[in-house]
């Protein structure tokens, strides 16, 4: 991938979590909602995580693929058996509309590259989507969560996205 | 009644006789791991006591102690809602940390 379009990628899905944000400005998402995002962001990263498991053949980052795969598996599960009991039904927003098209977008690109420019591609993207969840957590979704251990759940969840996130960084530098 | 007392008075000294031997046994600490933590930070313990970790996020974590062979805790992936039980036997202080997410240290001493 060029330099060119990665920093359009890049800049894409700043994009995207930008408007988000604004619109978010507007009208807060409700507790539905923010388990929507929830549910959305894990799966985007799960299916990343799957593709770059089966395509790479780089053990550390087939390792950290891994990784992604169960620690956003085990999260949506909890979020799931929260919702139960919460008796809440995740609900579409523009937020997780747009988390769901740039995993759909990624995944398209991530499908036609091989070698290296995959394992790069991934991994870039890896850091630019946590820090991306890290900023939507902070500014939207904490702040907004009205059920109390919602709140908790995603007060919980930060610190793993913060460890994906310094563990993709790492990875990245050693590909430069 | 003064049956009763000479009765309370033989428990007391029974208890008395036990103290001393219940503290000496090996005693077992728990380590929560929660919200990415381990709780508490450091955990302080005696040579022959045992430590248990208990993951109560959602994912895996380890408990492995950042010099290998060094007698620290080196578990394997502990699943969620699982435990791993650790007999700590060399005296030292070790620091250790989840090799998945290395954000998380902490440090067991082992007194």
């Amino acid at each position: 991938m060029s330099k060119f379009t990665h920093k359009l990628l890049c800049a894409t899905i700043a994009g995207a979590f930008a408007l988000a944000g604004s619109a978010f400005a507007q009208t807060a998402p409700d507790d539905a909602q923010i388990a929507g995002i929830v549910v959305a962001a894990n799966q985007v990263d799960i299916d990343a995580g799957k593709l770059a498991q089966k395509t790479t053949k780089q053990a550390e980052v087939k390792s950290f693929a891994k990784q992604m795969v169960t620690d956003h598996t085990g999260v949506n599960k909890q979020a799931g058996a929260l919702v139960k009991k919460l008796k809440v039904t995740p609900t579409d927003s523009d937020l997780s509309k747009s988390l769901k098209a740039g995993g759909a977008e990624n995944i398209a690109k991530l499908k036609g590259l091989k070698g290296k420019e995959f394992d790069k591609a991934y991994v870039d993207h890896e850091v630019t989507y946590h820090q991306a969840v890290i900023d939507a957590l902070d500014k939207t979704l904490i702040p907004n969560a009205k059920n109390a251990e919602l709140k908790d759940t995603l007060v919980k969840t930060r610190p793993a996205f913060v460890a994906h996130l310094e563990h993709a960084k790492q990875l990245q530098s050693t590909m430069k | 009644m003064a049956f009763l007392l000479k009765r309370a008075g033989y428990a007391l000294a029974l208890l008395a006789a036990l103290g001393p031997a219940v503290q000496a046994a090996p005693a077992v600490h728990t380590v929560l791991i929660d919200g990415m933590r381990f709780i508490p930070q450091t955990v302080e313990v005696k040579a022959g006591d045992t430590v248990v970790w208990r993951n109560k996020d959602p994912f895996p974590h380890t408990a492995t102690a950042t010099q290998s062979g060094s007698g620290g805790p080196s578990s394997p992936a502990i699943a969620p809602g699982a435990s791993w039980r650790f007999k700590a036997a060399k005296p030292g202080s070790y620091p250790y940390l989840c090799t998945l997410h290395s954000t998380m240290t902490a440090t067991l001493v082992v007194k």
